[in-house]
């Protein structure tokens, strides 16, 4: 994430009858989590209901949709996690509903999937800022109790 | 060597506050910060909100964690009941540590010795390493503890519901807090221009910092008691150091400690429960959105503000008129009652009435928990720490357990676990039933008539004549003469006059 480029190529299944693409005015290609990284993950759950499916969290590009074959080269953005993830392109009509589909793997999602690593999101300068905070901690307590004892002993005297 | 020459003479010179007898103030000014009494109640409560926000500072997070650390709804539940369980022996041992130390040093030794816990969250890397700085800094609310001894010793028994409450109530309020202060502190930093999965590790430096700097502001500004630091005042002579084995030992063979420690299980630990599925809840069931959601489980904390602070309230003013029998009743109908909103709140279908029902429930559980800590300052005064502690781990043992039995995995569905919870609640509270002083009576019973029932009795009972001997006990006997106000009104002006020798009260 971050750095890796993906490379997407969309286009109209050309075995299909002519003017089936009529309706078609924007594409919009995403990223989408394979079944894999799905599991005991509900906030990611595949449902058919469109509004409330989470499978495609990641949007690459939208554009208008023009016949022929379209390609796009993404960079991955750094706030992508890391999982199994398979591409997805809808179709949406004039009112932004969905009206057709395609994707990178089977239908079972099983085929062709890859994987992207996430960036940690640590920087060396908050491992130190960590370390050294907690240090000043537990000898700041100490550095109290030190204190405390001497002021006892003196009024003792 | 001072001799107490202070038992009659109220010192008004000496403090901001009226006092009695211990120098405990017998009122309760919530505006006011001056030393020893108000102070200690403002760190008390400034540094417990602390430790709640840091607690509970990852689950609104979660949605950005969860995905840059890859973890699962089984590591995400883990890492929540590991939350709540590290406090359950921490609160323990820390009553036992200000029964021994103080408060001061329990408490700013416990803040800063967790603090670090929440600097590594900011480098956790793994659902292992997220589990382990939840569990650790999950400790720090054991400072409830030690809150609630401190305000048992600074405040006296008229007011003493009252300053447990608020300085409780407004601590827990940091659960609510963190979840409407940490997306914010988020947001901020991520418009500064950091990447999301940075954003969220340099945000928990906010909740961290403040634990911190509230560790030296005990150190600095805070003192054990109205007198002094348990450390000078066992120096000069004044106190005497206690043992670890007499204290541990008529804390925990005391059965009404037992009987606390689990209805605090179905007030507090209930709270603690919802708090951790509330949002969860109204996100499922109605379809919110993850930010509306959030807001309507952070009301449920923020309803701490006034309506545990009530029961506190309403504990000291069913005790002015009835005594220790009316805490233990309104305790008892209190928490039922609570148990019935969620019943109810488990069964309503409806968004609204949803939001309905939770605030009554918030509202019915959180004074519990206040009308709880009217009743544990008389439990014992030798071992009020352990009291306190075994009180406070049995709330997070309810915790732990409802959240284990109801709402883990599939079995139930969240509404049914709710329902569930509540009819658990009702029944769990039944043995407040069974809580009898002898000296003040229970829910059924009065006071008992025979002659050995008095305050100084029941006291005096925690010290062997060996060290009554040793004259070890003579707080305990200051403790036993204030406390005579739990016998209630009409009974207290009776005996007003006869506090020396025990007569029968008919």
């Amino acid at each position: 994430a971050g750095e890796d480029k993906i490379t997407v190529r969309w286009g109209l299944n050309q075995s299909l009858p002519a003017g089936t693409d009529s309706a078609y005015k924007t594409i919009k290609v995403q990223l989408c989590y394979a079944p894999i990284s799905q599991v005991d993950r509900a906030w990611r759950k595949t449902e058919d209901h469109l509004s409330k499916d989470k499978t495609c969290q990641f949007k690459i590009v939208k554009r208008p949709y023009t016949t022929g074959n379209q390609t796009l080269e993404w960079t991955i953005e750094r706030d992508v996690p890391t999982a199994t993830y398979f591409i997805r392109a809808y179709a949406l009509d004039a009112n932004d509903h969905e009206v057709a589909y395609g994707q990178n793997t089977d239908v079972k999602k099983t085929t062709n999937l890859f994987e992207i690593q996430a960036i940690s999101g640590r920087h060396v300068s908050l491992d130190i800022a960590s370390v050294c905070f907690s240090v000043f901690s537990i000898v700041s307590l100490m550095g109290f109790f030190f204190v405390e004892k001497r002021k006892g002993r003196k009024a003792q005297q | 060597m001072e001799i107490s020459s202070t038992i009659t003479e109220t010192e008004p010179q000496k403090f901001a506050l009226p006092v009695d007898s211990e120098h405990k103030a017998t009122e309760f000014h919530l505006f006011s910060a001056a030393a020893p009494h108000m102070r200690a109640f403002h760190l008390s409560w400034i540094s417990f909100f602390s430790c709640f926000v840091s607690t509970f500072a990852a689950p609104p997070l979660l949605p950005i964690i969860r995905d840059n650390l890859n973890l699962t709804a089984t590591d995400i539940g883990n890492a929540g009941v590991a939350s709540v369980s590290g406090a359950v022996f921490a609160r323990i041992a820390m009553g036992t540590a200000c029964d021994l130390f103080g408060p001061r040093l329990a408490s700013a030794s416990l803040i800063l010795l967790t603090a670090p816990a929440v600097y590594f969250t900011s480098i956790a890397s793994s659902p292992i390493s997220f589990l382990l700085v939840r569990f650790f800094t999950g400790f720090s609310l054991a400072t409830f503890v030690s809150a609630q001894f401190w305000m048992s010793s600074m405040f006296s028994g008229p007011v003493v519901g009252t300053a447990n409450g608020v300085a409780a109530g407004w601590g827990n309020l940091g659960g609510g807090a963190t979840q409407l202060i940490m997306p914010l502190v988020f947001s901020l930093i991520r418009d500064i221009g950091a990447v999301k999965f940075t954003a969220w590790r340099i945000a928990f430096f906010i909740p961290a910092l403040f634990q911190t700097l509230s560790a030296f502001a005990i150190l600095i500004f805070g003192q054990d008691l109205p007198d002094g630091n348990y450390q000078r005042l066992q120096n000069s002579g004044t106190k005497q150091k206690d043992k670890f084995s007499r204290v541990f030992y008529h804390g925990i063979t005391n059965y009404r400690g037992w009987i606390l420690a689990l209805t605090y299980g179905y007030c507090f630990g209930v709270e603690l429960t919802v708090d951790n599925i509330i949002a969860e809840y109204f996100y499922d069931r109605f379809n919110l959105k993850l930010h509306t959601a959030g807001i309507i489980a952070a009301s449920f904390g923020l309803a701490n503000l006034v309506s545990r602070p009530a029961g506190g309230v309403l504990s000291d003013m069913m005790a002015k008129r009835f005594g220790m029998r009316g805490r233990l009743w309104a305790l008892w109908a209190v928490q039922t009652l609570g148990g019935v909103f969620c019943i109810i709140l488990g069964q309503v279908g409806s968004l609204t009435a949803s939001i309905v029902v939770m605030i009554v429930f918030s509202v019915f559980v959180q004074a519990a928990c206040g009308l709880t800590f009217g009743v544990v300052p008389f439990v014992s005064r030798r071992s009020l720490g352990v009291i306190s502690g075994m009180t406070g781990g049995g709330g997070n043992v309810g915790a732990v357990l409802t959240q284990l039995i109801f709402f883990k995995g599939s079995k139930y569905s969240k509404e049914t676990g709710i329902t569930l919870m509540g009819i658990m609640i009702v029944c769990c509270t039944l043995p407040i039933f069974l809580i009898y002083f002898p000296q003040w009576g229970g829910m059924f019973c009065g006071p008992s008539l025979e002659k050995i029932a008095t305050e100084e009795d029941y006291y005096l009972s925690e010290w062997s004549s060996k060290e009554q001997g040793k004259g070890l006990h003579q707080a305990s006997l200051k403790f036993a003469d204030n406390s005579r106000s739990e016998r209630g009104r009409r009974v207290h002006s009776q005996t007003l006059s006869s506090n020396a020798t025990p007569s029968a009260n008919v």
